[in-house]
């Protein structure tokens, strides 16, 4: 009986899966977070009409912009990513995160067990602190993140997220041609090419969609800079590549590599610098002198952060999205320290 | 030496030539007698010439010091020095400079680094013992660029992982405010323009305090904010005599460079206290405007806690959800407007101009620039087709490659033959 229930609100979460373009089954699991959300009033509320307002949640789950997941994922990864960027892209959430109370019983099946270490340390009230049946083995190939359906007692409140996701400005990304380039034929038969061997030895391109420039090395190695998301980045580098191949060189594409993203966000209230050096010296910088904002050194995640007293933040070094989201996670809570002079 | 002679003493053949205190001697190695001696003075004109030599160059310490950190090293003395700074200040600033000279990136830079390496590490030094010295005076003492010295002194402070407080704003004033010439008189400075230098110096904090409070010190450089302070004091001391007086003139007349920034720094200082002004019944009756204002700074100052409490409405809340937590912190928050009289739990958008003011850095008050549209949300996955004819556009086709070739070849004649007969 009680499999009848989970396997209903299974198939109300492939439902779903409709509406998302390209997410697997395994993803929707993390809907009870956003129900959680939505439905933070009622934890003990019967878990038919739960389904319900799964179903309403949907809407607002397809509308989250999950486009930064990677393509390939393995099984567990999917599932941790899944978490994480819920988590991450969560909306103006300013209720405590909380358990749902699904009147479920203890015993689950083989297939299903949880996928309790998520991977970040903040998100613990995963962990089930009282020890029932349902035993978080995560080496199970086929884990899924329900911790949230066995019977659990609502934990003690977490920090409160941000609501702001910071937007990505720039990516430069790098690309192996592996083979020699004649930047003059390259100069003298693109007409989105610049050459000026005395000023800089590489041959600056620059392409429409997506918005990027590009410079190419005589070596073969070449530089993709402008564009606002990975996969942009990747789709122009192939570009560039075609253009290569097309001028009759025989262009490869090896080795793509991100080298930097920038992100910026806006906290939205003043913030104190001074406050914020004195308390925070061993990470930070500010020189009023020479530049108006704060230079911010984090450790881990290993990024830098540009503060101005405005609440704007910019956020750079990063080799992947992740780490720019942690970063602002890190330091949203101490800017929010510093709010007043 | 062989040919050289003998000891008088021993008879020994071994003299060595050896130098006390650039006193050329001619010394026995075996007994110490010394057998000649250079001449120390020639004639009583020349000995005026003679330098005394410092125990540093007598000694063999510097002959393990290349040149350049010797020539490094008397750079940073001498700027010590002509700072005046206290003694102890040279050692430290010294033992920075030849802990920087092992790092092997500050070893093989140029020499222009090393010389804005030598400023650098003057500066630290008063930094870390709250002595105010700005960049400014250390660029110009150096004849060097601000860029070159702030990326040598960022690289420093990063290398060295020292830990440099910012410049202390009070002590800062003190100094800066005692370099204008104002406090006696001259013929460029009219007793009416005279000020006691007390009087102005506590003024002037007291103007640099309300600008840190209400945001317009964090983010900007110090000086101009210190400058337009110490001008408003001034004026304010005397304002029947001095409001005719310009800050352009001013800082001419005090023998002070204009630092550019000032005169918005001042615009800005006004404006806080019109609004602080307009707190006050007996002020508000009187209309003031940004120069009638100068008359009254004096009582402005004097409650200024209690006014700028008063003016300014805590721009945190009014960021946050919405009307109602305005509402609901509103009156938590102290936006009572009580000399007014009316109810002041309204939105900014109210029409009375005693309305509270948010508390925002003036970079937060001003309008967006330009609007930055949310980029839309693209579903670009990376590995799409890239037809041919998309890459085709980017191309040149045969004839326009001809055509080009030709423009580059004439444009490269008529600059092989500037002037054409």
């Amino acid at each position: 009986m009680e499999e009848t229930y989970l396997e209903l609100y299974l198939d109300q979460c492939s439902a779903q899966d409709a509406l998302t373009p390209s997410r697997s089954p395994l993803l929707s699991p993390a809907v009870p977070y956003d129900v959680d959300m939505l439905t933070s009033s009622n934890p003990e509320t019967a878990f038919n009409p739960q389904l319900e307002e799964v179903t309403e949640a949907s809407g607002s789950f397809s509308a989250v912009d999950l486009s930064f997941l990677p393509d390939e994922l393995s099984q567990e990864n999917k599932d941790q990513t899944v978490i994480r960027s819920k988590h991450e892209v969560e909306e103006n959430c300013k209720t405590q995160s909380r358990q749902i109370r699904l009147p479920l019983p203890s015993q689950l099946d083989a297939g299903l067990a949880l996928n309790s270490s998520s991977g970040s340390g903040s998100h613990s009230h995963l962990h089930p602190a009282d020890g029932n049946s349902a035993q978080p083995s995560p080496e199970k190939p086929h884990s899924m993140p329900l911790a949230s359906i066995t019977p659990m007692t609502p934990m003690a409140p977490i920090s409160e997220c941000s609501g702001i996701v910071p937007q990505l400005q720039n990516i430069v990304s790098t690309v192996n041609l592996a083979c020699k380039l004649d930047l003059k034929k390259i100069a003298l038969h693109a007409k989105n090419a610049e050459y000026n061997p005395k000023r800089f030895a590489a041959v600056i391109m620059r392409i429409r969609e997506p918005r990027t420039t590009a410079l190419i090395f005589s070596s073969g190695k070449m530089v993709c800079t402008g564009a606002k998301s990975e996969e942009q980045s990747r789709l122009a580098a192939r570009k560039y590549a075609r253009v290569v191949q097309k001028l009759g060189f025989p262009a490869r594409f090896l080795d793509f590599t991100i080298q930097n993203m920038v992100a910026s966000c806006d906290v939205r209230f003043p913030i104190s610098l001074e406050g914020l050096v004195l308390t925070h010296q061993q990470f930070s910088s500010y020189e009023p002198e020479l530049f108006p904002g704060l230079i911010y050194r984090m450790v881990k995640p290993r990024i830098v952060l540009l503060i101005f007293v405005s609440g704007k933040v910019v956020l750079t070094g990063a080799k992947k999205r992740s780490d720019i989201y942690e970063a602002f996670e890190n330091i949203y809570p101490i800017l929010k320290g510093f709010k007043k002079a | 030496m062989p040919g050289r002679g003998r000891c008088p003493d021993c008879g020994s053949a071994e003299l060595v030539e050896d130098s006390h205190y650039s006193q050329n001697q001619l010394v026995c190695s075996d007994c110490g007698c010394v057998v000649t001696e250079g001449i120390l003075t020639t004639t009583f004109s020349d000995e005026g010439n003679l330098r005394e030599v410092t125990y540093s160059r007598s000694t063999g310490e510097n002959e393990q010091v290349s040149r350049s950190q010797q020539r490094g090293l008397r750079r940073v003395r001498d700027l010590c020095r002509v700072l005046q700074l206290p003694p102890t200040f040279e050692d430290t600033a010294v033992a920075y400079y030849q802990q920087a000279h092992q790092l092997a990136g500050i070893r093989t830079a140029r020499l222009q680094k090393k010389e804005v390496l030598a400023g650098c590490c003057v500066l630290i030094t008063c930094r870390q013992r709250n002595w105010p010295l700005t960049m400014g005076t250390i660029c110009t003492l150096l004849y060097a660029d601000l860029d070159v010295f702030s990326g040598t002194y960022m690289q420093i402070v990063k290398l060295l992982g020292l830990d440099v407080p910012s410049l202390c704003l009070v002590d800062l004033v003190k100094t800066y405010c005692s370099s204008f010439k104002l406090f006696e008189a001259s013929p460029s400075v009219p007793a009416k323009y005279v000020e006691d230098k007390e009087k102005m110096l506590s003024r002037t904090l007291q103007l640099v305090e309300l600008a840190d409070e209400t945001w317009l010190v964090t983010g900007r450089h110090p000086l101009p904010v210190i400058t337009a302070a110490t001008f408003l004091a001034w004026q304010s001391l005397r304002p029947s005599d001095r409001l005719t007086c310009s800050l352009a003139r001013f800082c001419k007349l005090a023998n002070v460079d204009l630092p550019y920034p000032a005169s918005s720094r001042l615009q800005e200082l006004l404006a806080v206290l019109l609004r602080m002004a307009e707190q006050l019944a007996w002020l508000q009756v009187l209309k003031l405007d940004k120069r009638s204002v100068v008359k009254h700074i004096g009582d402005l100052l004097q409650h200024r806690h209690m006014l700028v409490r008063k003016a300014f409405r805590d721009g945190t809340a009014e960021m946050g959800a919405g009307e109602k937590e305005l509402q609901g912190q509103g009156q938590g928050q102290g936006l009572g407007d009580e000399d007014v009289g009316s109810s002041s739990l309204e939105l900014p958008a109210g029409k009375r101009p005693s309305s509270p003011a948010l508390l925002l850095p003036p970079c937060m008050l001003k309008p967006p620039k330009r609007v930055c549209p949310a980029p839309p949300v693209s579903m670009v996955t990376g590995d799409e087709d890239i037809s041919d004819s998309e890459i085709e556009q980017y191309l040149r086709t045969p004839q326009e490659v001809r055509d080009f070739q030709k423009a580059q070849a004439a444009r490269q004649a008529a600059q092989g033959t500037p002037n054409p007969p």
